[in-house]
């Protein structure tokens, strides 16, 4: 992709043309999709709204922010879905919840910022630790301090209420509307994600993006171009941390309540999961894999049951389900999609020059 | 160790001060204000007995897993499963057969074997796709902690130690003075753990030797330190991964009976001890049986002191002896930089 | 470990472009580099020569700061760099190529060389995507073309030819006004045109952009360099001009098979 927008329109003033540029390489298949989640409601259910897209949505985001450290970094996180459950965590105790003896009750204007930036913080100081080694000593570094973090929060009663956790944390009532109604929630989720996914895509061509993806490809070379590698990387932390915060906020909102197992060990790898079978190329990558989880996850009872085995055996479901896309596809569905493409395009072309010869 | 006295004169002399303290700390008789201050002796003796054998169980998991990963470049994720899938099989044969010693082999054997179809059938595919590997681990360690849990349920199983080690044994640690008499009183420690311990060392000293001393044990270090060139010189490289991959999984497998003995066996203690192993290698350094040894003597002492001493942050003393490791020295107190 | 502005720029008049002195790197038992001093001049045009295994590379990665010193110390346009990590020297003006080219595979050719303007110069943390009449993208594409790359600026550097690869490279070391070039074996693999252009690039290097240069091919390094040094078994053992060097009978014994044409 070029760094410079396609001039070809003379006349128009550059900066409008250079502006809107990057909306006619969006595909009319695009423009559908978006239609279509837009006017969601219309069509679609409560219980499809809420736990079908909301969740969806909320799974993607924390996916998103492992895909933009592993896929655009080079570094495989496992510490995503745990500063999503800080800041869960965070916005409980510094907010309202009904674990009156813990919560502070601050407004929502100062609770969610602070938990924004704590949770943000935990994720760059994990950062910090796991960026000194090697590459493959991440996923190592990052599943240890998850479960560090699982393991406090299960023993701490003072800040973190053991192991029960908090309930009854829901969100403000803005411009009056009860944000936990489907409707209201989809369309909230809706907006964060895609605002997510659209800052990801735009600062993956900025120079921090870029720098980013030089550390992944070659930090020998980018050391050697004047970059401090180990603060991109860290930068990229943080970066990514405050995604994975925001989403982590929704999920609490979503299931009004927050407990050790919210960041488990279990939805720590289900993230990576997520990610990578939606395919870490790409920032719609975890959002597909995000889906296609919680359809399973919906619908597993019935597969399973039509498979003729008992309807628990779902994490089984996900487990040879994973290992065939790491086995048949390691770029997950969008490497599938990719090549499908790509087989269909020179087919065509094929097609093409067999028609011309034939005349 | 001379070379590093000559380097950091000041950290050899506090630990040599550590070392001398921590010596007085068991051997000597407590003066009652110590006693007043720190508790009893008894409670203090038994955390460091426990955290000494613990270490010797975290020991056995993770040696096999930083062997694996210092030849193989492999992150095997799925050691907790073989873990706990050992320790299942090994009830399942002591029960089976009445003879708890026959559960080591019967866990090995198995687990070892489950190691050979994954290095052959999966692993080999997927050479130098470091990444890749470890997802698949993941996804195996996923497969197999379901399947475990359809077997066997979610009920905690306990292996019975034999009657010829069941029972505590008297020690030569002095835990008190007797009020009346003066007479020193010896700690009474159980058994079975001390001879678990005893059998620990016994593999870690055999490892040792067979790693320094053998023909095969060169070659698995030479591996460690270049696989290409090991293979470049023609030696079948291949057949040294299944090797060392079935001998890591039986060492977990073998891990479970003592585990299952010890605690007990049940759904997450495969979590558990991937988690230990991975704190070890990370404290003690990757690629390093010495290195796993003392990563899981500090772990495994540091657990226990913690669970009697800070209860609610038990989980903290681990954590940040993995923190201060990382941030101070990241390629582990024993690994080469 | 930093001098003060004053000092710097006493020392940056009268002194060398970079200065070793005593650089001694070891592994264990092996001296890949014994007591070697030298010193190259803001503007000299210097060739490293001599067989493999003689230090050249180790030297090259010891001035950048890849291998710490194990005794010595480094001087670069005055100031002492021995204790610096590579992105600061590089910031100072230093700059290398590799023998074997250190691309970024998965970006397009105009990124790589944007990345390497961006690297020496502000807001390499931005996260505003470049206007396109950017200075640096202004930059970068004027580098493209001088070494001869604009049709391909849009390819993925992985989809390149071995010749245009080691443009690329080249390129990125003269990204973002260097003072001080190492050039690590530029030819090796090149054609004979491609050999003719290198030297052409070389030599149109302006003229106060010292480098040294490494090379096997005794054609390319004689005609571009002023002074030549010659390394064995870690040391130097020879320094002069090219003429000198060629005629010099030791090193026709050791280098040029006795007698050159």
């Amino acid at each position: 992709m070029a760094l410079q927008a396609n001039i070809g329109t003379a006349g128009l003033g550059t900066g409008v043309v250079e502006r809107l540029a990057w909306l006619r390489r969006v595909t009319p298949g695009t423009w559908l999709v978006v239609l279509i989640l837009l006017i969601m409601p219309a069509f679609a259910g409560d219980f499809v709204l809420f736990q079908v897209f909301g969740w969806s949505f909320i799974l993607g985001m924390i996916g998103l922010s492992l895909m933009f450290l592993a896929g655009y970094g080079g570094m495989v996180s496992l510490v995503q879905m745990t500063v999503a459950g800080c800041a869960g965590y965070m916005v409980a105790i510094f907010g309202d919840s009904a674990i009156t003896t813990i919560s502070l009750g601050w407004p929502w204007y100062l609770a969610i910022p602070v938990a924004v930036v704590i949770a943000t913080l935990f994720g760059t100081l994990s950062g910090a630790l796991a960026v000194r080694t090697e590459g493959i000593y991440t996923i190592m570094i990052t599943l240890a301090i998850a479960s560090a973090f699982f393991y406090f929060t299960r023993q701490n009663y003072v800040i973190f209420n053991g192991f029960s956790g908090f309930n009854g944390v829901l969100p403000p009532a803005l411009f009056g509307v009860d944000w936990r109604q489907p409707t209201a929630f989809y369309y909230l989720t809706l907006f964060w994600a895609a605002l997510g996914y659209a800052i990801v895509l735009y600062v993956s061509r900025s120079p921090f993006g870029l720098a980013l993806q030089g550390v992944r490809d070659n930090p020998r070379r980018m050391a050697a171009l004047g970059f401090n590698v180990t603060a991109h990387r860290i930068a990229a932390y943080a970066f990514a941390s405050v995604i994975a915060a925001v989403g982590g906020i929704l999920l609490v909102w979503s299931n009004a309540q927050v407990s050790p197992g919210t960041a488990g060990i279990g939805p720590v790898i289900d993230i990576l999961v997520i990610a990578v079978v939606g395919g870490l190329g790409r920032p719609i990558g975890p959002f597909i894999g995000a889906l296609i989880y919680v359809l399973l996850r919906t619908f597993a009872l019935d597969v399973l049951v039509a498979l003729g085995l008992a309807g628990e055996r779902f994490q089984l479901l996900i487990g040879l389900g994973f290992l065939v896309i790491v086995f048949w596809s390691p770029d997950g569905v969008l490497g599938l999609w990719d090549r499908l493409r790509a087989r269909a395009e020179r087919s065509r072309d094929v097609f093409r020059v067999n028609a011309g010869r034939g005349r | 160790m001379r070379v590093f006295v000559e380097r950091h004169p000041i950290w050899s002399l506090l630990i040599g001060l550590a070392v001398v303290f921590a010596l007085w700390l068991i051997f000597a008789v407590w003066p009652p204000a110590f006693l007043d201050a720190f508790g009893r002796k008894k409670i203090f003796l038994n955390a460091l007995l426990n955290g000494i054998t613990l270490g010797g169980l975290y020991f056995l998991v993770a040696s096999g897993f930083t062997l694996i990963f210092g030849l193989m470049r492999n992150v095997n994720l799925a050691h907790g499963s073989l873990y706990l899938l050992g320790g299942y099989v090994g009830y399942e044969f002591a029960d089976l057969t009445g003879y708890w010693l026959l559960a080591f082999p019967a866990a090995f054997v198995v687990v070892a074997a489950l190691g050979v179809v994954l290095q052959l059938a999966v692993f080999r595919r997927m050479e130098g796709q470091d990444l890749r590997q470890t997802l698949v681990t993941i996804g195996i360690s996923i497969v197999l902690a379901d399947l475990m849990l359809w077997i066997w349920g979610g009920d905690f199983y306990q292996i019975e130690a034999p009657s010829w080690l069941s029972g505590p044994v008297e020690t030569f640690l002095v835990s008190g003075v007797k009020r009346s008499s003066g007479e020193a009183i010896f700690l009474k420690y159980p058994a079975v753990r001390l001879a678990i311990f005893a059998a620990s060392m016994v593999v870690g000293i055999a490892m040792w030797l067979v790693l320094n001393r053998t023909r095969i044990g060169m070659l698995i270090r030479a591996g460690v330190d270049d696989r290409d060139m090991l293979s470049a010189t023609g030696v079948r490289i291949q057949m040294i991964f299944v090797l060392v991959f079935a001998f890591g999984a039986g060492l977990a497998g073998i891990g479970g009976v003592v585990g299952g003995t010890f605690q007990s066996m049940a759904p997450g203690e495969d979590v558990r001890f991937l988690l230990a192993s991975l704190v070890v290698v990370i404290v003690g350094g990757m690629g390093s049986i010495p290195g796993a040894a003392l990563g899981a003597l500090l772990i495994g002492v540091a657990e226990q002191f913690g669970s009697v001493y800070m209860p609610t942050y038990a989980v903290v003393v681990t954590f940040l002896i993995m923190v201060l490791v990382l941030a101070f020295r990241p390629q582990g107190l024993l690994g080469r930089s | 470990m930093r001098e003060s502005v004053a000092q710097r720029l006493s020392a940056a008049s009268s002194d060398n472009a970079l200065e070793l002195r005593g650089v001694t790197r070891t592994f264990g038992a092996l001296r890949a580099l014994d007591d070697v001093t030298l010193s190259v001049r803001p503007g000299e045009r210097r060739a490293v020569l001599g067989s493999n295994g003689a230090g050249k590379t180790t030297l090259f990665n010891c001035i950048t700061g890849d291998f710490p010193l194990t005794s010595g110390t480094i001087r670069l346009f005055g100031e002492d760099v021995s204790g610096f990590p590579p992105h600061e020297r590089i910031r100072r003006g230093l700059r290398r190529t590799y023998q074997i080219s250190l691309l970024f595979g998965r970006l397009s050719v105009v990124d790589n060389v944007y990345l390497a303007c961006r690297g020496v110069s502000r807001g390499r943390f931005s996260m505003v995507r470049p206007r396109h009449d950017d200075v640096l993208v202004e930059a970068a594409l004027n580098l493209v073309e001088a070494v001869h790359l604009t049709d391909a600026k849009d390819t993925r550097v992985a989809d390149l030819s071995y010749g245009q690869q080691r443009q690329l490279e080249i390129a990125l070391a003269l990204a973002g006004a260097p003072r001080f070039i190492l050039f690590d074996e530029p030819a090796a693999g090149l054609s004979p045109t491609e050999r003719r252009d290198l030297v052409e690039i070389l030599g149109n290097l302006p003229g106060h952009m010292g480098f040294i240069i490494i090379e096997h091919d005794m054609d390319v390094a004689l005609r571009v360099a002023e002074s030549v040094t010659m390394m064995h078994d870690g040391r130097i053992f020879k320094e002069g001009t090219p003429a000198e060097i060629e005629e010099d009978p030791e090193v026709q014994a050791l280098y040029l098979g006795g007698g050159n044409a």
